[in-house]
């Protein structure tokens, strides 16, 4: 099915009045150059976007096998029928009209159809994101909470056994491949002490309604995301570690001490303000990869979301699917990006641009 | 004379390494790597290829860590699979660096449209959400252990040619530089013989951190099936072992292990380097 064009624009018209309500609220002087600024990274943006939909098209049409073939079925192949599929997609036509094609129907928001199911591309992508933004939304909020708090703790205890310990763990779980550890979590929590079901969203067999439903679906979901606050946590812990050990030696922090503040005062009216910006930076880029960045432990705990789907298309070749996927995915990073940048530059006015 | 230099610097690289936990830690771990990589056919006690007659057999006993649903010797497997993860790792990031040093250097050192049109590419590079892009590739060309390692090459030099612009700009305006223009040296000539070399730690720390990144990435490859198939790879072992795990835990759980370790040692070494090497680094210590 198509995209509803209409949210589209509501949501460009957004970002143009809280574009101009930037502009205004900053003066003069810097507001025109956070203007350009944005616009430099619209324009960045429009060329990622355009980008992708070109190696999208190119991709398609490099892949293996000819897709007319494998929809008239690969044991009588009839000359008419792959004549008829190949007019019917336009396949017969100049690989540029082709390409014209391809944007018109993507203007209208149509990725096509997947050659597997019988069903758009769209609608696949559809019932996946609910699921995935569940898993990977709450993973992202608990590992920024765990990570920074963790990361500050031992910024303030440096040096000493337990700053030593915590990094030592820090580095063991960012060497941890995100799917290993989840199956390990399978093993231990489901398999011999059973707290936890092993996999899925939901107990097909149960039926559930209502609050036992939530609760179901919740017990489901304690494994993924404990798997994935935990790869995550160490990026956090690392940040907030060296940006609050950072603060603490700029010059500025020795002044506040020398007029005799109290040291507890300094830490949390000046040096937690500035040592949370890159926080904030790097929760925004994690914002930006909220759909790719959970895929594996998807696919490990057979969440229904967008990795298992990937997955499936991968295995069965899937290509329209596939780079449906990756289109929408570009388009989101690149979003969520520029949106970062933006209110980096807005947040923090030391940065250059 | 020129004996105790060289004696002093071996004995100031050894006051570094003392000093600097990571970089210890890392190298320690790089030893036995190493030592894995290169002896771990001698090191196999059977054929990590043929099938034996006892499959799923528990660890201990006859094979240290077990054998599989076909009957592979896991430690075998894991000996040899060593060899292919440090292969594909540094491989790509080698590429990685190539392709960062020329494109940050060119960027940094000649400046204007250059640069421009450069950093364009670079962020939106930046932009793409590079593993699907991978995954994307190697589904649709093929997953030869080749194109693996190139296309983590190509999608993975950004870094690198962020840090080398930085260097390029800020090496341009030393006056060893200023002079060689002065006498008229080529410019292209200076890039390579002047900017270049000096500018080249930071990513010398970036490419060892690269190589865990790149070691991640092919274990999840081959863990969705999108590895080389004529290779033995840990995350085909893992994936593999997935469809047997509550009862037979060992088939997943020590190439896991062994993709930690190695992951580590790559990780600990660049955390290190990057102390010594990189002069900005000095305040977060």
């Amino acid at each position: 099915m198509k995209i509803n064009l209409k949210r589209i624009y509501i949501s460009v018209t957004i970002g143009t009045i809280t574009g101009h309500v930037l502009f205004m609220l900053s003066d003069a002087g810097r507001g025109k150059r956070m203007k350009k600024f944005v616009l430099k990274r619209l324009g960045t943006g429009a060329l990622v976007v355009l980008f992708s939909v070109l190696f999208n098209f190119v991709i398609i049409r490099l892949a293996p096998g000819d897709p007319t073939r494998l929809l008239a079925g690969k044991d009588n192949p009839n000359p008419e029928l792959i004549a008829g599929l190949r007019a019917r997609y336009g396949l017969d036509k100049p690989i540029l009209t082709q390409f014209w094609i391809y944007i018109k129907q993507l203007m209208h928001g149509d990725f096509g159809y997947s050659y597997v199911s019988s069903s758009t591309v769209w609608d696949l992508i559809k019932t996946r994101i609910g699921p995935t933004l569940m898993v990977s939304l709450t993973g992202a909020i608990l590992a920024v909470l765990i990570g920074t708090l963790l990361g500050v703790y031992a910024a303030r205890k440096k040096g000493e056994k337990i700053d030593i310990f915590l990094c030592s763990i820090s580095y063991l779980f960012d060497s941890t491949p995100s799917f290993w550890l989840g199956l390990m979590m399978i093993l231990l929590f489901s398999s011999i002490l059973k707290w936890f079901p092993t996999s899925g969203m939901y107990n097909l067999r149960a039926n559930y309604t209502g609050f036992a439903h939530t609760a179901d679906v919740l017990k489901h979901l304690f494994l993924p995301v404990t798997t994935l606050t935990l790869i995550n946590i160490p990026y956090y812990f690392r940040i907030a570690r060296s940006s609050v050990l950072q603060t603490m030696s700029e010059d500025f922090i020795m002044t506040l001490r020398a007029t005799g503040m109290s040291e507890r005062k300094i830490f949390n009216k000046y040096v937690m303000r500035n040592a949370i910006i890159p926080t904030i930076t790097v929760f925004g880029i994690t914002l930006a990869y909220i759909i790719t960045g959970v895929a594996m432990i998807e696919i490990v705990f057979a969440w229904p979301g967008m990795g298992r789907l990937m997955l499936d298309s991968i295995t069965k070749r899937d290509y329209p699917t596939l780079s449906g996927i990756y289109l929408l995915l570009s388009i989101s990073v690149a979003v969520m990006m520029i949106v970062v940048d933006v209110v980096y530059a807005w947040v923090d006015p030391r940065i250059r641009y | 004379m020129a004996k105790s230099r060289t004696k002093n610097r071996i004995h100031a690289i050894w006051h570094t390494i003392q000093g600097n936990s990571q970089l210890k830690v890392g190298l320690i771990l790089l030893a036995v790597l190493l030592f894995v990589a290169i002896f771990g056919p001698m090191l196999a006690p059977y054929n990590p290829n043929r099938l034996y007659s006892e499959t799923f057999s528990a660890p201990g006993g006859k094979f240290f860590l077990g054998t599989d649903n076909l009957g592979h010797d896991i430690w075998s497997q894991i000996l040899y699979g060593a060899s292919t993860s440090l292969e594909i790792g540094v491989i790509a990031a080698v590429i990685s660096a190539v392709i960062g040093i020329a494109v940050g250097g060119i960027a940094g050192f000649y400046g204007g449209l250059a640069d421009r049109i450069l950093n364009e590419i670079m962020n939106m590079f930046l932009m793409l959400p590079t593993f699907f892009l991978i995954l994307l590739i190697i589904a649709t060309f093929g997953s030869s252990m080749m194109n693996v390692m190139i296309v983590i090459g190509l999608t993975s030099w950004v870094g690198n040619a962020r840090l080398m612009r930085a260097q390029a700009i800020s090496i341009k305006e030393r006056t060893y530089i200023k002079s060689s223009i002065a006498i008229g040296e080529d410019r292209f000539s200076i890039l390579v013989r002047h900017v270049l070399p000096n500018g080249i730690f930071p990513i010398i720390a970036n490419t060892t951190m690269n190589i865990s990144g790149a070691i991640l990435t092919e274990a999840g490859l081959s863990f969705l099936g999108l590895g080389d198939p004529n290779v033995i790879s840990w995350g085909q072992i893992i994936a593999n072992g997935k469809s047997y795990l509550p009862r037979c835990w060992w088939i997943c759980t020590f190439p896991g292990i062994a993709t930690i370790f190695t992951v580590l040692t790559f990780f600990l070494l660049g955390e290190g380097l990057n102390r010594v090497l990189s002069p900005k680094m000095d305040a977060n210590k």
